[in-house]
């Protein structure tokens, strides 16, 4: 996690000093933007973490074994496609779950698949930004064309980690 | 003059279900464990809420700098395998949340490009989205698990692509 902090920090300060070189200085429209983007987060965030702390309470650490982990298989894989597709919020309140669920136990590829979902279905997206820009005729196709996704990507996953721990 | 920030759908969804779980955590285990899970995420909080300020920034920043004009110069028209791969990459490096990703879809449709490269763009910019990558997944899960799920997810892409062709067909989306 410090490691992390670090990476961004320092990804910020080659950013910064592009803009810097920048004719127009667009640090103002940044710093605009990356407003607008941390102030729905500010009340929504803690509550996100503090749901997740609850519901993991609540949920035995064998059920997320069970039904999440490495040997849960392509049912699993399925559980957490539908789950990463309901799952709302964006980058920062979705990674923290996913970490408490790497906690309890879950999968790579059952992970993976929740993710892959989680990007390209996520229903709350869809009806906040998709419908409303592309259209109900264009979300659905786009939605038909990517339903499998999550499942393959979940699949691939499963045998790459298969692959890497046979020694390759 | 500076609104309060109002409660949105989604915090209020948030709310909700932290009020229903705690509840039910203070229901069935006592308030013991209602206070150990609050710290539990209270300590996470912590740890990530740095990252998330930085991230915000450079999300900011990647926007001023890379505006949507130029992503779209790079996509144009072309389809098939070469148009696949640019729209693929061109959605990899989309800086930006869905409010930026989406209004340019609709520029791109507009300016004639295949419904299968909007859809290779969309799905690399959600599977493969580069800024997410580096200022969120990385801090948070680790290089080793994000390089797998990056290997599995290069070819949706050009899946979701192809499964586009007929669906659009299907659906009787334009030429």
């Amino acid at each position: 996690m410090i490691l992390g902090l670090v990476t961004v920090l320092v990804l910020l300060g080659l950013f910064a000093a592009l803009a810097q070189r920048r004719p127009g200085r667009p640090h103002r429209t940044a710093l605009r933007t990356g407003w607008r983007q941390l102030r729905p987060l500010l009340l929504r965030l803690p509550l996100a973490l503090l749901a997740a702390a609850f519901l993991i309470t609540l949920l035995p650490q064998e059920a997320v074994v069970a039904y999440l982990g490495e040997s849960s298989g392509w049912q699993g894989v399925l559980l957490a496609s539908l789950f990463g597709g309901l799952l709302p919020g964006g980058p920062a309140v979705s990674f923290p779950l996913v970490l408490v669920l790497i906690d309890e136990g879950a999968g790579t590829a059952q992970l993976i698949a929740l993710l892959t979902a989680w990007s390209v279905l996520a229903f709350h997206r869809v009806a906040a930004h998709e419908l409303p820009t592309l259209g109900a005729r264009y979300t659905l196709a786009r939605l038909l064309a990517s339903a499998p996704l999550p499942i393959v990507a979940g699949a691939l996953a499963g045998a790459l980690v298969r692959f890497t721990a046979a020694g390759i | 003059m500076p609104k309060p920030p109002r409660p949105d759908g989604m915090t209020l969804f948030f709310l909700a279900l932290a009020s229903a779980a705690g509840g039910a955590v203070y229901a069935l285990q006592g308030p013991e464990a209602v206070a150990a899970a609050a710290g539990r995420a209270g300590g996470l909080l912590l740890r990530v809420a740095p990252i998330v300020v930085a991230a915000v920034l450079i999300s900011g920043y990647a926007q001023a700098l890379m505006p949507r004009e130029t992503v779209q110069r790079w996509l144009g028209t072309g389809s098939g395998l070469r148009g696949l791969s640019l729209a693929t990459a061109a959605g990899a490096l989309t800086p930006g949340g869905p409010f930026a990703a989406f209004p340019l879809v609709v520029a791109l449709l507009g300016a004639g490009a295949a419904f299968e490269v909007c859809v290779a763009f969309i799905t690399a910019w959600s599977v493969l989205g580069l800024n997410r990558v580096i200022v969120y997944e990385i801090p948070f899960l680790g290089v080793h698990f994000v390089a797998l799920r990056l290997l599995a997810s290069l070819p949706l892409p050009f899946i979701a692509a192809l499964l586009a062709r007929p669906v659009g067909r299907w659906l009787r989306l334009g030429p």
